[in-house]
């Protein structure tokens, strides 16, 4: 396989919360039209990957870079302008507005108002179960359709690439599997994708490459074929019976 | 006579005025979790810039509330900007004490640009009263209310259907999130704050008219009203403020047609007291809920004290104990006393502010309930003063104790709007209780002080009474610090939830600290009684318990030594610098604000 021109990189990071070093050196790179995932365990400094992405939290040395133009600096509804956007941790539904209004509050920094609402049509054909919820409040809905919502709201605003936290977490099993499909049908549609996993084993299913992150540190990273049969990954994130 | 239509109508108009008030207080906590202290002073502001534009520019109707509006929408941005913005990084509650100064700061502007008397606000329309079924109904009574739905409408088609509406209400929600839409939080806040301000300079223009009266006492009133409103409705809720206002209007109404006049505020702040302490989230939440914010976290800069030494303590003790000897004027040593007796107050404050970490907002109610102790005792019962001022501490931590304690299982904000209110509750009771506190007439000829049949009348006698009472409360609080006491009162303002888990009871520490804070505090006050020889209910107001906390966190909060430095500091400096007393509330607002954007730790530093 080989990887294409770099969408996203993030080249020599260092994070601290105040003391605390989380981020040693960090270097990843995001391949146009790519999944790729960051799996590592708790309190490895996934979370935090993502919110120096998004400009929540800000490196305290090396570059992050889109399309070849660096992100730092720039205020978190500068970098969703430029072409990110975001399904969070647990989802951060607006929990109080309809489903609607959280669909379109995606397409925020549009403002073809025909064309959105085009793509809202576009989402209910994507996630056919949202149709009839359309003016149920967000708070409402169970954890699965909460997880299409934010997806349908990340891609709203018709991105390049959505990074997303976490996107199977405390979901059904039934829902991790169309949460997967989901994810790998918005990829075909030439949408790239970073994404923090915890559950290794799904996340190398649908990626192109993967990293591997402990305590801030990238300790293997590769094809995600690869990283599937390594050993190493295998014992410390697939668990014995999982990979076998 | 009235009939009861006629205060069903009153109290739904003065309803609509307060909820102009606390819907602009809705939508700023909704989006910040700050509860704005300085919005009263915003409806101040625009009661003046009404009666600029009425009396002077002889503005017609249309024209003075577009006015009013636009003014107080510019104050209202101004705030925000600088005032608030650079506090965005820092803890919890410094948002609130910023808005604390701003409002002292801007009140005191209004009072020194048109003066503290109050002054006619015509209202321009014809005097006539329509024939309402029993009751009647003036031209003035449906323009707030016009008003008032008007800017409801206005307000629910900018939420419902503009682009700024929808990220405010996605702001509100998880701002967080909002940002990751692409939502610019800062032009939300100006947006809040700007909406907020123009509605609430409006209400000021408008209740200005209604009583044809304005003057510089109304800001308080209006952000206490506006609060009580906005509580009651549920923090954060805009539909729940108009409620809550018009409720609390209806409430205040028919109080005051079977109670009498003076009895409007207390219903006011009992309502509030008791929604605090049972449906802290409001009449209108549901119980699944989760508070509408975190709550966790005291005005605690993180610091490392600094640790004067014991010989410098004593040489200062001693340089200020022999004052008296060497000949310093008696304006010097007056100007002590009063430190000294502010330095009891600050040393409770910082107990209860500092160490255990409830900022309260009401502590001069406990120098009212020592000085009236005091001062009833050794008129009416003849007891001895020395007596009976120690009766004032303890009647002081008992009843202040037991005011407070209801309010125990609240945090963070909350605790500051009780302990506001439990401070204008003690002073409307002393207010209307005539038959024990004599009402508005107040204490007159209370004796001097004395100790042991000793009248204390020279400055140097007074002066070093209460220098070493002074002395005597830092000593034992800051042995209470240095024991196993301190560190679980500081364990539980860092973490009630883990100090909990280690199985320290709270109430029984707060009201510990309480109790000891009390004491000291109705101590300063009963001494205050028997120097004055003349107190009311004003004597002791929200004024002084603003400035007690703005002494606690110049000192460092939680600081023993830091309480009497930042005393003898603020009191000293503007005599020293000669600064005349209408400008002094203006340099205390200032320098709250100034500390709490820059040097929050204080002087000698958070312990």
């Amino acid at each position: 396989m080989t990887t294409p021109e770099p969408l996203l990189a993030l080249s020599g990071i260092n994070t601290f919360y105040g003391q605390a070093q989380v981020h040693f050196d960090l270097s990843v790179t995001v391949g146009r039209g790519h999944i790729v995932c960051l799996l590592g365990g708790n309190a490895s400094g996934k979370s935090t990957t993502m919110k120096i992405i998004l400009g929540l939290v800000k490196p305290r040395s090396g570059d992050v870079t889109f399309d070849g133009a660096s992100l730092l600096g720039l205020t978190t509804p500068q970098i969703v302008r430029r072409g990110i956007a975001s399904v969070p941790e647990a989802r951060r539904l607006f929990a109080d507005m309809s489903v609607r209004e959280n669909i379109l509050m995606g397409a925020f920094v549009r403002n073809d108002r025909d064309a959105v609402a085009q793509d809202l049509d576009k989402m209910l054909t994507l996630f056919p179960k949202l149709g009839q919820r359309l003016s149920q409040r967000a708070g409402s809905l169970s954890g699965g359709e909460q997880q299409m919502v934010a997806m349908a709201r990340a891609l709203m605003s018709r991105p390049r690439m959505i990074v997303m936290d976490e996107p199977t977490m405390g979901l059904s099993p039934l829902y991790v599997d169309r949460v997967l499909e989901l994810i790998r049908t918005i990829n075909l549609d030439g949408v790239s994708v970073f994404m923090v996993e915890q559950n290794a084993s799904l996340a190398l299913e649908i990626a192109h490459e993967a990293y591997v992150l402990q305590t801030g540190r990238i300790v293997l990273s590769g094809p995600a074929r690869a990283l599937k049969d390594d050993p190493r990954v295998r014992d410390a994130y697939l668990g014995g019976s999982e990979a076998a | 006579m009235s009939s009861w239509l006629d205060y069903t109508i009153n109290g739904l108009i003065v309803g609509n005025v307060y909820a102009l008030v606390a819907v602009g207080l809705a939508l700023i906590f909704g989006v910040s979790r700050l509860i704005n202290f300085a919005q009263g002073s915003i409806y101040l502001v625009g009661a003046y810039i009404g009666w600029v534009a009425v009396v002077q520019l002889h503005t017609p109707l249309p024209l003075t509330i577009i006015v009013v509006a636009a003014a107080a929408a510019l104050v209202g941005l101004v705030i925000e900007r600088f005032g608030l913005r650079p506090l965005q990084n820092s803890v919890r509650i410094a948002p609130l004490l910023a808005t604390i100064g701003i409002s002292f700061v801007l009140d005191q502007l209004v009072m020194l640009t048109f003066s503290p008397n109050p002054r006619a606000l015509p209202s321009q329309l014809p005097d006539v009263r329509f024939q309402v079924g029993g009751g009647t109904i003036g031209p003035l009574d449906l323009l707030i209310a016009g008003v008032g739905l008007t800017s409801a409408l206005l307000l629910f088609v900018f939420l419902r259907y503009s682009k700024l509406g929808w990220a405010v209400r996605a702001a509100s929600q998880d701002r967080d999130a909002a940002m990751q839409m692409g939502v610019d939080v800062n032009r939300v806040n100006q947006a809040v704050f700007g909406i907020a301000a123009a509605l609430g300079g409006v209400s000021g223009m408008l209740v200005g008219m209604y009583y044809n009266q304005i003057d510089t006492a109304m800001s308080l009133q209006a952000t206490l009203k506006g609060v009580v409103a906005e509580v009651v409705g549920g923090a954060g809720n805009v539909p729940g403020a108009v409620i809550g206002s018009l409720l609390l209007g209806l409430v205040e109404s028919y109080g005051v047609a079977v109670f009498g006049t003076s009895y409007r505020n207390l219903f006011a702040f009992l309502l509030l007291v008791v929604v605090l302490v049972l449906r802290p989230n409001g009449l209108f939440a549901s119980a699944r809920q989760a508070p509408p914010e975190p709550l966790t976290g005291t005005f605690i800069a993180p610091s490392r004290p600094l640790r004067i030494p014991r010989w410098a303590l004593l040489a200062a003790a001693a340089i200020f104990a022999l004052l008296p000897l060497l000949p310093v004027s008696f304006y010097v040593l007056q100007t002590l006393i009063n430190a000294w007796l502010l330095g009891m107050l600050a040393l409770s404050l910082t107990l209860v502010a500092g160490t255990i970490g409830q900022v309260s907002l009401g502590h001069a109610a406990l120098l009212a309930i020592g000085a009236y102790t005091s001062a009833l005792l050794s008129l009416s019962a003849a007891v001895p003063v020395g007596l009976a001022i120690i009766a004032g501490g303890l009647m002081s931590a008992a009843l202040g104790t037991i005011l407070i304690s209801p309010s125990f299982r609240l945090r963070g904000h909350y605790v500051s709007i009780a302990t506001l209110a439990i401070g204008e509750i003690v002073s409307l009771v002393i207010l209307n209780w005539e038959s024990v506190t004599r009402g508005p007439i107040g204490i007159s000829g209370i004796p001097p002080l004395s100790l042991f049949g000793y009248d204390l009348v020279s400055p140097a006698s007074i002066y070093w009474f209460s220098f070493a009472v002074m002395v005597a409360l830092a000593l034992l609080q800051a042995r209470l610090l240095g024991s196993h006491l301190g560190r679980s009162f500081r364990a539980i303002r860092d973490d009630d939830i883990a100090a909990r888990a280690y199985g320290l009871s709270l109430n029984r520490y707060k009201s510990l600290a309480f109790i000891f804070g009390g004491f000291a505090a109705g101590v300063s006050g009963g001494i205050a009684a028997h120097l004055y020889s003349y107190i009311n209910h004003e004597t002791f107001n929200t004024q002084q318990s603003i400035l007690a906390l703005t002494v606690v966190i110049l000192g460092g909060l939680g600081n023993v030594v830091g309480a009497v430095v930042g005393s003898v500091a603020l009191v000293g400096l503007p005599e020293l610098f000669r600064i005349a007393a209408e400008y002094r509330i203006l340099i205390y607002g200032i320098v709250l604000l100034l500390l709490v954007r820059f040097r929050p730790q204080g002087l000698l530093g958070t312990i």
